[in-house]
C-alpha cells in the first residue's frame, strides 16, 4: 500500500526530466571549502598556508561534538585560509587549494580509475558483520559525513544513539519531493547495492534492527533497482511513499512510515526512529568500503535550460558554482536547491558545499503583484504542520511575535507549501520566517 | 552567449498558477447557465437588470478607487464583476433599474469598499444590496413576473404561496422548479443551471463542496423534523443560488473545512427556520449574512489541528 503524511501537502509540477546518468564533472583546478558548510560548529584547520595537500587528505576537523571534518576535494597547495563569497552572497571562512597541471592530471586519472572500480563493483554484504558499531561511527566521523538531503546535520551524531533512546527503525529519505532535482534518483538507480550496503552499516552503527528506504511512487526505475537489491539477511525493506510535497520533510516522512507524529520541537527519536537520506547511505558505503572520504556529492543541474544540459553530475566539493556548465536564459533565477526550498544564487563564484544537492535554473518570470488576502483558505488546507500561514504571515508583518510563537510559528519548516498555493501571491512564507526568527526565545 | 540578467527570489520559486481573479472568473462561468436560464425565462427585462447591475457595480468600484482612495483601480480583478451578475441574479426581473443601481452602489460602496475593498468585508456585498433593496422596497421586491409570460403578468412564489398556506407543496410539479418555469429571482428558477454550475466550481477546484452539502443537509434536516418535504424546500427559493454562489464566497466564509461544514449547517437551519416561522417566506439571504457576521468567531474556533502526537499515542 501506499503511504503518506495525513496533513496539507501539495503537488507542484515535478519537471523530473534531467538525465538520470552521472557524469563525472572535470575536478576544478582551484577548489573553496568553507569551513562551516555543515550545521554545528566550524571545522578548524589543521593545514597552513603554503602547504601541499593530497586528493582526500583531512584539511580540517571537528573540534566540538556537533560539527565535521573537511577533506581536500583534489591535490594541490593551499593558497590561503580567507573569506570567500558564499552562494548567498555572506562571507565565509574558507580553505583555498590550488592544483598545478600536473596534479590535475593525476587526480583526474585517479578520480576515474575509483568511478570506473566502483561501477561494476564487488559486492561485500560481510562489511557490516566483520565491523563493529564503534569502528563504523569513528569511520563516519573521520569522513566528514554529513547529512546530504540538505540539512547537513553530522552523520556521527544521528547514528550515536544511546541505549535510553532505544532506536527502532531506521528510515531512509529517498523520497526527493523538490520538484526538478534527481539526485538521490540517480544515486539510487545507478548504485542501489552501494546504498542498500551503506544502509546495513548504517543499522549496525546505530544498533538499529530494521530500516526501511522510502521512495516516492514517480521513481520506479529507483524502486526496481533497490528491491533487486535487497538481503533476505537484513531486515530492510523499501516503502513506496505517495508523490507529494513535502513527502521527504523529516517529521512528514516518519508519520507516513509509521503513523506516529513527533511532536512538536522533538526529534524522530522521541517516537524511536532515525531518519538519513540516501545520499548519506551512500557516502557512508564510500568511506567504509572504498577509504573515499566525503569529497565529492551528485549535482542536479536543470530546469529552464537547454534540455541536453540538465544532467546530474558527480561534483568534487569547492568546485564554483560557474564550473557547472549550463546555458541560461534571459532573466535566470539560479536556485542553491530546489525551487520549493532552494535559495537563489548570489555569487556564482561560490562553491558546491556537501549540502548542494541541485542547481535549478529557471526562467524568472516577473514576480506577481501580491493581492488582498481572500481568506479562501489554500493555505490553510496546504500546511503539512497544520499550522494557519495566512495568521502567521500577518503576526510577522505586524511585529506580533507573541502571538506568532503561540500560534506555532516555530513549527514551520518553511517547506513553501502556502506561498506555492495562494492565490493572491501573497508572500506568506517571507513573513512568517520573520515571525519565525523574531519569535524566538 | 548572450548577457544574462540575474534574478533572485525568496523561496519558494513556484506557484500553482491559480490567481485571485481567475477564481472569480470561474465563478463567472460556472453562472453562465444560470444566467441563461434568467434570460430565456424573464426575457429583455432581465438583460436590463443584468447589465444595469454589473455596470453600476463596476462603476461604483472604480469611482470609489479612483476619487476617494486615489489607487490604482481593482476592478479588473473580476470582483465587482461577480458582485454584479450576483446582485442581479437575486432580484426580479422586473425591478426598476435605479433601485438596481442603488442596491449595487449600496454593495460595492458600503458593504464592500467601506470595509476596506477586496478581502476585507464581514458580509456579503451582493445579500447586502440584495437586503437592503428588500427592506427598502418590499413590494418591488416581492412582485415577481411569470416566466415566459409578456411584461406585467406576476405571480407569486412557491414558497409565498406556502407561506399563506394557499398551497399544498404535493401538488407542486418538481420538473418546474429544475428547470425554472416558475416564478422568483432571476437566477434562483433554475435548479438544474445552479447544480451544473456547483459541478463546475468542484471540477475547477474553485469550492469544496463542504459548505453547498451542509446547508442542504442543515435545512433537510429542520424539514424532516418537522414533517415538511424536503424536495419542494430544496429547490425552491434562493437555496441553491445561496449554497452554491453566495455562501462559498471566499472572503465571508470560513477557511477550514470544519469551520464550513458548521457555517453551511447554521445557514440550512436558520434557512428553514425563518421559512417557516419568520415573517419572509425566504431565509436564505438572512441566514447568509447572518453566519458571515459569525465566520470570524468560527474562524477562532475551528482551527486546523495541529500536527502532534494523536490522543491514542500520547495515551500508549
Amino acid at each position: 500500500m501506499i503511504k503518506t503524511f495525513s496533513k496539507g501537502g501539495i503537488h507542484p509540477a515535478p519537471n523530473k526530466y534531467a538525465d538520470r546518468k552521472i557524469k563525472l564533472l572535470p575536478l576544478p583546478t582551484t577548489a573553496y571549502l568553507p569551513l562551516s558548510q555543515h550545521i554545528g560548529a566550524p571545522a578548524e584547520p589543521v593545514v597552513e598556508r603554503g602547504e601541499h595537500v593530497g586528493r582526500g587528505q583531512l584539511i580540517a576537523v571537528n573540534t566540538t561534538y556537533i560539527s565535521a571534518g573537511l577533506h581536500a576535494p583534489i591535490s594541490g597547495t593551499v593558497k590561503g585560509i580567507e573569506p570567500v563569497a558564499l552562494a548567498n552572497g555572506k562571507p565565509g571562512m574558507a580553505i583555498i587549494i590550488s592544483a598545478t597541471d600536473e596534479e590535475h592530471r593525476a587526480d583526474t586519472a585517479a578520480r576515474e580509475a575509483y568511478w570506473r572500480a566502483i561501477e561494476p563493483g564487488h559486492t561485500d554484504r560481510q562489511l557490516s558483520e566483520s565491523l563493529s558499531a564503534d569502528v563504523i561511527r569513528k569511520a563516519i566521523l573521520d569522513a566528514g559525513i554529513v547529512g546530504l538531503g540538505g540539512a547537513t546535520f553530522p552523520a556521527h551524531v544521528k547514528l550515536s544513539t544511546k541505549e535510553s533512546d532505544k532506536p527502532e527503525l531506521l528510515i531512509i529519505n529517498g523520497c526527493e519531493c523538490e520538484p526538478y532535482l534527481m539526485c538521490d534518483d540517480a544515486l539510487m538507480s545507478h548504485y542501489p547495492a552501494r546504498i542498500v550496503e551503506g544502509v546495513e552499516l548504517m543499522m549496525k552503527a546505530a544498533g538499529v534492527g530494521r530500516a526501511v528506504i522510502a521512495v516516492e511512487d514517480n521513481k520506479p526505475g529507483a524502486i526496481a533497482a533497490l528491491k533487486s537489491h535487497i538481503d533476505p539477511a537484513h531486515d530492510i525493506s523499501i516503502q513506496v511513499v505517495k508523490t507529494k510535497y513535502p513527502q521527504g520533510g523529516e517529521k512528514q516522512l516518519v508519520e507516513a512510515i509509521t503513523g506516529r507524529r513527533i511532536p512538536s520541537g522533538k526529534l524522530p527519536l522521541s517516537v524511536g526512529a532515525i531518519v538519513n537520506n540516501v545520499a548519506t547511505a551512500f557516502a557512508i558505503w564510500q568511506c567504509i568500503a572504498s577509504g573515499q572520504p566525503l569529497i565529492e556529492r551528485v549535482v542536479t543541474v536543470t530546469g529552464d535550460i537547454p534540455e541536453s544540459e540538465r544532467r546530474n553530475y558527480m561534483v568534487a566539493i569547492g568546485t564554483p558554482l560557474s564550473n557547472l556548465p549550463f546555458t541560461p536564459p534571459q532573466r535566470a533565477n539560479i536556485i542553491v536547491g530546489g525551487p520549493m526550498m532552494g535559495h537563489s544564487a548570489i555569487c556564482l563564484d561560490a562553491p558546491i558545499t556537501k549540502g548542494t544537492s541541485g542547481l535549478t535554473i529557471l526562467d524568472a518570470a516577473p514576480r506577481r503583484q501580491p493581492m488582498a488576502c481572500v481568506r479562501c483558505g489554500a493555505c490553510v488546507e496546504a500546511c503539512p504542520m497544520g499550522l494557519e500561514p495566512y495568521l502567521l504571515s500577518t503576526y510577522g508583518r505586524l511585529h506580533m511575535w507573541d502571538e506568532a510563537r503561540s500560534a506555532g510559528v516555530a513549527d514551520c519548516m518553511e517547506c513553501g507549501s502556502c506561498s506555492w498555493s495562494c492565490p493572491s501571491s501573497r508572500p506568506l512564507l517571507e513573513y512568517i520566517k520573520i515571525a519565525k526568527q523574531r519569535s524566538r526565545k | 552567449m548572450t548577457q544574462s540578467t540575474i534574478i533572485f527570489s525568496p523561496s519558494p520559486h513556484m506557484h500553482t498558477g491559480r490567481t485571485t481573479p481567475m477564481a472569480m472568473y470561474h465563478v463567472l462561468i460556472a453562472l453562465l447557465p444560470a444566467v441563461a436560464c434568467a434570460l430565456y425565462f424573464f426575457g429583455l427585462p432581465a438583460l436590463g437588470v443584468l447589465v444595469t447591475s454589473v455596470a453600476a457595480c463596476v462603476a461604483t468600484e472604480w469611482a470609489i478607487t479612483r476619487f476617494m482612495l486615489r489607487r490604482p483601480t481593482t476592478v479588473f480583478d473580476g470582483s465587482a464583476l461577480l458582485t454584479g451578475v450576483l446582485l442581479a441574479l437575486n432580484l426580479p426581473s422586473n425591478l426598476p433599474l435605479w433601485m438596481v443601481a442603488a442596491g449595487a452602489v449600496m454593495a460595492i460602496g458600503i458593504a464592500k469598499m467601506a470595509f476596506g475593498g477586496l478581502g476585507c468585508n464581514i458580509f456579503n456585498p451582493a445579500l447586502v444590496g440584495r437586503v437592503f433593496l428588500l427592506i427598502s422596497f418590499p413590494v418591488a421586491m416581492t412582485t415577481w413576473p411569470v416566466p415566459l409570460q409578456p411584461d406585467g403578468i406576476t405571480g407569486p412564489t412557491i414558497l409565498g404561496l406556502e407561506k399563506l398556506d394557499s398551497l399544498d407543496p404535493g401538488q407542486v410539479e418538481i420538473s418546474h422548479l429544475l428547470t425554472g418555469d416558475i416564478g422568483g429571482s432571476m437566477g434562483e428558477v433554475s435548479a438544474i443551471a445552479l447544480i451544473i454550475g456547483f459541478i463546475y466550481l468542484l471540477a475547477t477546484k474553485v469550492i469544496k463542496w463542504h459548505i453547498p452539502v451542509c446547508v442542504v443537509i442543515g435545512l433537510v434536516f429542520v424539514d424532516l423534523c418537522a414533517g415538511w418535504p424536503v424536495l419542494v424546500d430544496i429547490l425552491s427559493g434562493g437555496l441553491l443560488l445561496g449554497a452554491i454562489f453566495m455562501a462559498t464566497d471566499y472572503v465571508t466564509s470560513p477557511m477550514t473545512t470544519k469551520g464550513m461544514m458548521v457555517y453551511g449547517l447554521a445557514i440550512g437551519v436558520i434557512t428553514a427556520v425563518i421559512r417557516r416561522w419568520g415573517a419572509y417566506p425566504e431565509g436564505m439571504s438572512f441566514a447568509i449574512l447572518i453566519m458571515n457576521g459569525f465566520t470570524p468567531l468560527i474562524n477562532r474556533y475551528m482551527r486546523p489541528s495541529r500536527f502532534s502526537p494523536r490522543r491514542k499515542e500520547v495515551a500508549a
